[in-house]
């Protein structure tokens, strides 16, 4: 074995080694650069317009918080909270997939647009991670996980972690959903 | 992606409302992908046996290089067991661990060359005979657990499984003391030069124990130690009265150090009790306090302590005449950084160096032959390789839907982190020196076996975190 053939050999083993590294890389690109957004074809109709909803009361007029609790709830308090055994489903009510449900376990649902979130929501509009949706002391709770374009219930902004009151909408991007028994 | 069946509605049968029926996303793309890595980590792993061969011996030996393909190959068997018990697992880990433990199969071969030990008691081969028991254990565990929230409910036997096995070697007649540290257990006489026929570190099982135990406990406790305190210095710290678990730990820690004499484990659980305090807190507090505990309790046994302050000595003064040659001094350190500078940017080639010349190359001293050998390049390869393993591990976490499954993720992942910089920051001499292994690559049976086991505890967790219910909206 001449010192040149082990030499190639031993270079072609480094750029092997460093092949494989870059090819992991390569395969977790979504991870390091986030999902890629896909654009839509052709606008849909004009009740899926984003923000249609949430520009009634405007997102300027934050909801009075109270920043010593860990969690908010909102003014009006006569909807009644949605707690883990009253909460069955969320419902789409509006959006690409008006009508679907997803039967809601008592487990934590991410909603974002990586293909890892419980709820995948592919638009525009919404972040890679976007917001959770989680049980808090037997209720369940909506928390915006610092989204580029906002978590409305209601039509207000979650800033801190809210209650969730039953068949009250939700919106994120163009899809609105609603927590149903 | 999802089937949609429509229900024959009771109540809802004027909306438009359907169930969806959630189904496991059907063609397994992750595991086609992992199989693709594999078969790449396994060619790059019996490469390395065939290079040291022709730079060593400079033939070919069918024997050992079929015994590590061999040993390569049980991988395979592991990424089949995964298509049928964890569709959805994390792709990059089992190829990552693969490669590397392949590349440390290399070294020790080589080095049981360079030393002329080539029978059967060779540390090269009883490292492939480890590693075929460690991915055994590893497909066991992967197999048992089915979920692991079941290790929740376990969380306090977990506790005195890590506590006994962190005082096991401390047991007169099970303990054996090896290279001045008691953290062994023998079966079977000891010889003449110290070994025993049979020895374990049930350390490094420990770490998994202890890590099920904090993430189960923090998920309990986290309430009483975030929330409360009083502010000081910007910082909310805890009330005296929530100290108690971080001194216990501070003690277990410290008792390690004095009693075992092994520095480096007693910094390695103290770490991952701070790391996983602070993501279930998130109170930076904890992470001053419980650092300059540790700092100031390390600064006072080296004091005390002979062994401790020799090591301070060997790393601040590495260089001089005294140090070097005194016993227990810088000899080791010195020859490792030699044997890198040697390697310089691509190496000497495998095969082609001197590592043998530094003590331990095989175990404590795996990076620094690594370095000679296949140079800065190749070194950063490697740490490239476990920068990788270890962010998927967060990413496990951070995708996690239970708390305990989050902290059990970067608690894992981490301690895999905190090994590695404790070794390598010691070879390179940016810490003090302490006897760690290197994950997945030193020669050693007990590190080996926990470090599969941690890896096939984070591919159950990924593929937990990816099989939920799941609805695609696209637009």
């Amino acid at each position: 074995m001449s010192e040149l053939t082990l030499l190639v050999l031993r270079l072609a083993f480094l750029l092997v080694l460093w092949g494989f590294i870059f090819l992991v890389v390569y395969s977790l690109r979504s991870d390091l650069f986030g999902q890629p957004v896909r654009r839509q074809a052709v606008a849909t109709d004009a009740g899926a317009a984003p923000f249609a909803a949430a520009s009634t009361p405007a997102p300027s007029v934050a909801p009075v918080q109270r920043p010593s609790s860990p969690v908010s709830s909102l003014p009006d308090n006569t909807r009644p909270a949605a707690t883990a055994s009253s909460a069955r489903r969320l419902v789409i009510t509006s959006g690409a997939k008006e009508g679907l449900e997803l039967p809601l376990s008592n487990l934590p649902l991410t909603i974002g647009r990586s293909a890892e979130s419980g709820l995948v929501i592919r638009d525009d509009y919404t972040s890679t991670h976007h917001a959770r949706l989680m049980i808090l002391n037997d209720a369940w709770v909506i928390q915006d996980l610092d989204s580029t374009n906002g978590t409305f219930l209601d039509g207000r902004r979650v800033v801190v972690p809210t209650q969730v009151p039953l068949n009250t909408p939700i919106k994120i991007g163009t899809t609105s959903f609603e927590l149903r028994r | 992606m999802s089937a949609a069946t429509s229900r024959p509605g009771t109540a809802d049968r004027s909306t438009v409302t359907e169930t969806i029926k959630l189904r496991l996303r059907a063609p397994a793309r992750l595991r086609n992908l992992e199989l693709l890595l594999l078969i790449f980590a396994g060619a790059i792993g019996t490469g390395a046996l065939v290079l040291v061969q022709l730079g060593a011996l400079g033939a070919v030996d069918s024997t050992v290089i079929s015994f590590g393909a061999g040993v390569l190959g049980l991988s395979l068997v592991m990424h089949i067991a995964l298509r049928f018990v964890a569709v959805e697992a994390d792709p990059f880990i089992l190829p990552i661990a693969t490669l590397l433990n392949g590349l440390g199969i290399a070294m020790i071969y080589r080095i049981d060359i360079a030393q002329g030990q080539l029978g059967w008691e060779a540390s090269g081969l009883r490292q492939m005979a480890w590693t075929a028991i460690a991915m055994a254990a590893a497909l066991a565990v992967l197999i048992a657990i089915r979920n692991h929230r079941v290790l929740q409910r376990y969380r306090y036997i977990a506790m005195f499984v890590g506590i006994g096995l962190l005082l096991l070697p401390l047991i007169p007649g099970v303990g054996r003391e090896i290279n001045g540290a008691q953290v062994w257990i023998g079966i079977g006489p000891q010889r003449e030069d110290g070994s025993v026929p049979l020895s374990f570190q049930p350390g490094e099982l420990a770490k998994i124990a202890l890590a099920v135990f904090f993430a189960g406990y923090l998920v309990t406790a986290r309430d009483s130690l975030s929330l409360v305190g009083r502010k000081f210095l910007g910082m909310r710290f805890p009330r005296v009265r929530d100290l108690g678990p971080i001194l216990i730990i501070w003690l277990a820690s410290m008792g390690v150090l004095v009693f075992q004499r092994d520095l480096g484990t007693s910094l390695l659980y103290f770490g991952l009790f701070l790391v996983m305090i602070y993501v279930a807190t998130g109170r930076l507090s904890w992470v001053l306090l419980g650092l300059s505990m540790f700092v100031g309790g390390a600064i006072l046994a080296s004091q005390i302590l002979g062994y401790v302050g020799n090591r301070f000595n060997g790393w601040l003064d590495a260089f001089n005449d005294d140090i070097y040659n005194q016993a227990g001094g810088s000899y080791q350190l010195v020859q490792g950084i030699f044997g890198m500078a040697g390697g310089g940017l691509i190496g000497t080639g495998l095969g082609q160096g001197r590592p043998d010349i530094v003590p331990f190359a095989d175990s404590d001293f795996i990076i620094a032959s690594l370095g000679e050998e296949l140079g800065l390049t190749g070194l950063f390869a490697i740490l490239a390789l476990f920068l990788l393993f270890v962010s998927r591990g967060f990413r496990i976490g951070f995708a996690g839907q239970d708390d305990f499954g989050r902290l059990l993720g970067v608690g894992l992942s981490f301690v895999i982190a905190l090994q590695v910089f404790i070794v390598i920051g010691g070879i390179t001499r940016v810490i003090p020196l302490t006897g760690l292994t290197t994950p997945f690559m030193a020669a050693g049976g007990s590190s080996l076996l926990a470090n599969w086991i941690i890896a096939a505890l984070l591919l159950r967790l990924s593929d937990t975190v990816r099989n939920q219910p799941r609805l695609v909206v696209e637009s």
